[in-house]
């Protein structure tokens, strides 16, 4: 079985916000609400600008599930992490143990009530049957049941954000690395392995 | 760039929309010759349009100074448009001035220059008397066009206080419905999206596709064709203008309107793209190599480059597979190749202009030719090749002198389809050139903008001189002196440009009434370089006003970041719905307005006209920033 991935390659991302307005028209995510976000770091700094597109990561061993206090969590077949709106009490514990801040609120009320979480489900839709009216009100396309990838990636203009087989998208991006014959192109690589050649 | 080749240049407004425009796109197009990165895949001279059909509608007579195809606006060119649309000359003549004028004055009026739309305001305020038409401008109607992506708003709001009729034709209400003070004789007509109608749609690579109509029009609305004939129809002039387009009900035929295009655009080869080949390409969209567009091998469209990019020269049934790269002279004239046009006839000061030593592959004339007439044909002894049906037709154009009947103006394409029989592009095969004799520069040099940051360059590089065109004074030169004597950059000493962002579209109406997008983009700002914004005490995010050196003002937020350099100010142009500082959301009809409104950047850009095309200075002028 497929594991499904989301890589951004911050060598191609131009911080159009295609990915970001794809995933709102597709999920119809209402304002206020971003399951996707275009991040730019040194924002008009001369050759130091960064653009990445974030949302949920689908990890492998989720923060998220592991505290959620109500096991609303689950790990599909395709390795997406969704999770249950009926089970979800917006208690917010997910919010602290994401690393990518990928859970978002709907609402935010007199005694801290957030209502139900709500982030990027690669597309996948939630726990009801597959693309039924139910399952679009609470979590948007399940374009996976229909053989299609987020639109999201899809709809990326250079192909900076990729979706799909963890081993199909690492191939790609292993033939780009090696094309452009320096550094990984990753953000982030140089403070993970800082002995490396940089970016 | 001497090294690297080939090497595409592509550019947008930020080229263009300065008082030397012309000269800066044509130094470009000079860079790329002597380059050699002209006519060779992977070159060329891009200018990448900023909406879709944008070039589609710049080839079909957008330009004030044009009939459609760029065929100009002399009587031959009249003529030529009478001939294709199948109504008399005298009648199309007729429809110019005023009932009590003579024929000359109405002839001469119909082959002025229109008045542009960088300009319209400044002929609704002036006197009739300085105005190059019997009256001044009284009435516009405006098709699908922001009122604030034009410079000078101030006084393209007096303008439309000043005029007797106003009719906004737009799927939203513009700016032009909100920012003025008019109480009457003012209409908003609901205008159907690209996806209410079917339709060609032309790319900046020249290639058509088909649309389809994706939903019926919204609400009220009505699509630009019905708009058209509704409005013809109660101007009496219906049945000439769709006198060889089926109209269902109010409705004229998409395909019936391309067929048109196609029987008169003999200059560009807009004439073999009818919208049965176009439907083909779109419904066989994978028969194409996806990088050199070309169908595949084995397929029905083998050879045709999607699209059929113009020229796609002759009529439909010639099957001419467009031209992917212009005047590529590695290729057959039927496989998509060319040449450089023979446009500024044969000689010049005792040279020739003609091609030498250089042909498109398969010419069987192995030289410079000029352009082909039927006259020329004969001369070849070619015009044996022409069918009689070709033969007649071209005896009907031409009538007393059937010689002279041009390769352009030619109804049956037989002059077009000899021609590539033989290997020769219909155009001729001459030298590109670098000296425009005919513009007001005939070498490109540099100007400064109107309002200059450098008065002391202006002695030696001066805007060009004043004059009357397009039907108004450009005083340009007059308010750049005034600018310089005045020392308008003391109490102005910021350089102000504007420009687009990604998140929304020329006037920004529709964009901004769209949520997602909306929400990318709140706020109107003004980009500040962090050393500005200390010297000005001016905070990242809070709001500023910033001044245009005439009377214009916007109150906007402040944006600080190195993304501009030290002295200069970036400006979105999308915004509107404010003016100088105040909300104008109660004017839009109720549920109208966009979701986000903002200050005009053009409220405080400046006056300063191209030359050539009129196009307006709005990335280039001086402002003042104040916290406020």
């Amino acid at each position: 079985m497929a594991r499904m991935k989301f890589l951004c390659d911050a060598e191609r991302c131009i911080e159009c916000n295609a990915c970001v307005t794809a995933c709102k028209n597709e999920n119809e995510v209402p304002w206020g609400i971003n399951r996707r976000r275009v991040v730019t770091l040194n924002d008009g700094e001369m050759g130091k600008e960064r653009s990445i597109s974030m949302a949920c990561m689908h990890c492998t061993d989720a923060p998220c599930a592991s505290v959620c206090p109500v096991e609303c969590f689950y790990t599909t077949a395709d390795a997406v992490v969704l999770h249950s709106k009926d089970l979800c009490i917006g208690c917010g514990y997910c919010f602290y143990a994401c690393p990518f801040g990928a859970p978002q609120y709907p609402q935010l009320g007199n005694f801290g009530g957030r209502g139900k979480m709500d982030k990027c489900t690669f597309c996948a839709g939630g726990p009801e049957a597959d693309n039924t009216p139910e399952e679009y009100a609470s979590y948007g396309a399940n374009r996976l049941a229909e053989g299609k990838l987020p639109l999201c990636a899809e709809m990326c203009s250079t192909k900076a954000l990729l979706a799909g087989d963890g081993e199909i998208i690492a191939a790609i991006y292993k033939e780009r690395v090696v094309t452009r014959g320096y550094g990984s192109g990753a953000w982030g690589w140089s403070t993970a392995y800082p002995d490396s050649q940089g970016v | 760039m001497a090294t690297h080749k080939p090497a595409t240049l592509i550019w947008c407004m930020g080229v263009t929309q300065h008082t030397v425009g012309t000269a800066n796109v044509r130094a470009l197009s000079i860079l790329q010759l002597a380059l050699g990165n002209i006519g060779v895949e992977g070159g060329g001279a891009n200018i990448f349009r900023g909406h879709c059909n944008v070039q589609g509608a710049t080839d079909l007579g957008l330009d004030v100074t044009s009939l459609p195809a760029y065929y100009g606006l002399s009587e031959r060119a009249w003529r030529h448009w009478s001939r294709v649309w199948d109504v008399d000359y005298e009648w199309v003549r007729n429809r110019f001035g005023k009932p009590d004028m003579a024929m000359e004055d109405r002839q001469a009026l119909m082959e002025a220059k229109g008045i542009p739309t960088t300009r319209w305001f400044d002929a609704v305020v002036a006197d009739p008397a300085d105005v190059d038409q019997p009256d001044r401008l009284r009435g516009m109607v405006v098709f699908g066009h922001g009122g604030n992506t034009v410079p000078r708003m101030p006084e393209m709001r007096a303008g439309l206080e000043a005029l007797d009729l106003l009719v906004v034709a737009d799927p939203h209400p513009t700016t032009f419905a909100v920012v003025s003070e008019r109480k009457d004789g003012t209409y908003l007509l609901p205008i159907g999206t690209q996806f209410e109608c079917s339709g060609s749609r032309t790319a900046s690579n020249r290639s058509l596709q088909w649309g389809n109509q994706i939903v019926e029009p919204l609400f009220e609305s009505k699509n630009d064709y019905e708009a058209m004939y509704l409005l013809s129809k109660r101007l009496g002039i219906a049945e000439q203008m769709f006198k060889h387009i089926q109209v269902d009900g109010d409705a004229p035929l998409a395909e019936d309107i391309l067929r048109e295009i196609n029987r008169g655009t003999w200059s560009i080869g807009y004439t073999g793209q009818s919208p049965e080949r176009l439907k083909q390409h779109m419904e066989q969209q994978g028969d194409f190599d996806m990088v050199s567009l070309r169908g595949k091998p084995g397929t029905t469209v083998e050879g045709e480059f999607y699209g059929l990019p113009w020229p796609c020269w002759g009529t439909p049934e010639l099957k001419h597979p467009g031209t992917h790269v212009l005047y590529n002279t590695h290729e057959h004239v039927m496989k998509g190749g060319g040449t450089f046009r023979a446009r500024f006839g044969v000689e010049r000061d005792g040279e020739t202009l003609l091609a030498e030593g250089s042909w498109s592959v398969g010419s069987e004339i192995e030289d410079g030719y000029p352009e082909f007439t039927y006259g020329i044909l004969k001369t070849l002894g070619w015009d044996g090749d022409l069918t009689a049906d070709e033969l007649a037709s071209i005896q009907a154009v031409g009538g007393a002198d059937p010689d002279s009947v041009s390769w352009a103006i030619d109804l049956s394409g037989g002059i077009q389809r000899v021609a590539m029989a033989h290997g020769c592009v219909p155009y001729g095969n001459a030298k590109a050139r670098a000296v425009a004799w005919n513009l007001p520069d005939p070498v490109p040099v540099h100007r400064e903008p109107i309002f200059s940051p450098r008065p002391e360059l202006v002695a030696e590089f001066p805007t060009t001189e004043d004059k009357r065109d397009f039907r108004v004074m450009n005083i340009g030169h007059t308010l750049q002196a005034k600018a310089v004597a005045d020392k308008t950059v003391e109490s102005f000493p910021l350089i102000l440009t504007s420009g687009r962002l990604v998140e929304y579209e020329g006037g920004g109406e529709e964009t901004r009434s769209n949520r997602w997008l909306a929400e990318l983009q709140q706020e109107m700002f003004v980009e500040v370089n962090p050393a500005d914004a200390a010297r000005l005490g001016v905070r990242d995010g809070g709001m500023v006003w910033v001044f245009g050196p005439s009377e214009g003002k916007a109150r906007v937020k402040a944006l600080v970041t190195n993304r501009v350099g030290e002295g200069v100010a970036f400006m979105p142009f999308h915004f509107a719905g404010f003016w100088s500082g105040e909300s104008q959301r109660a004017k839009y009809p109720e549920g109208a307005d966009p979701i986000v409104l903002g200050d005009s950047a053009n409220a405080c850009t400046t006056y300063g006209y191209d030359p050539v095309t009129a196009m307006h200075e709005g990335k280039a002028t001086l402002c003042r920033i104040e916290a406020a």
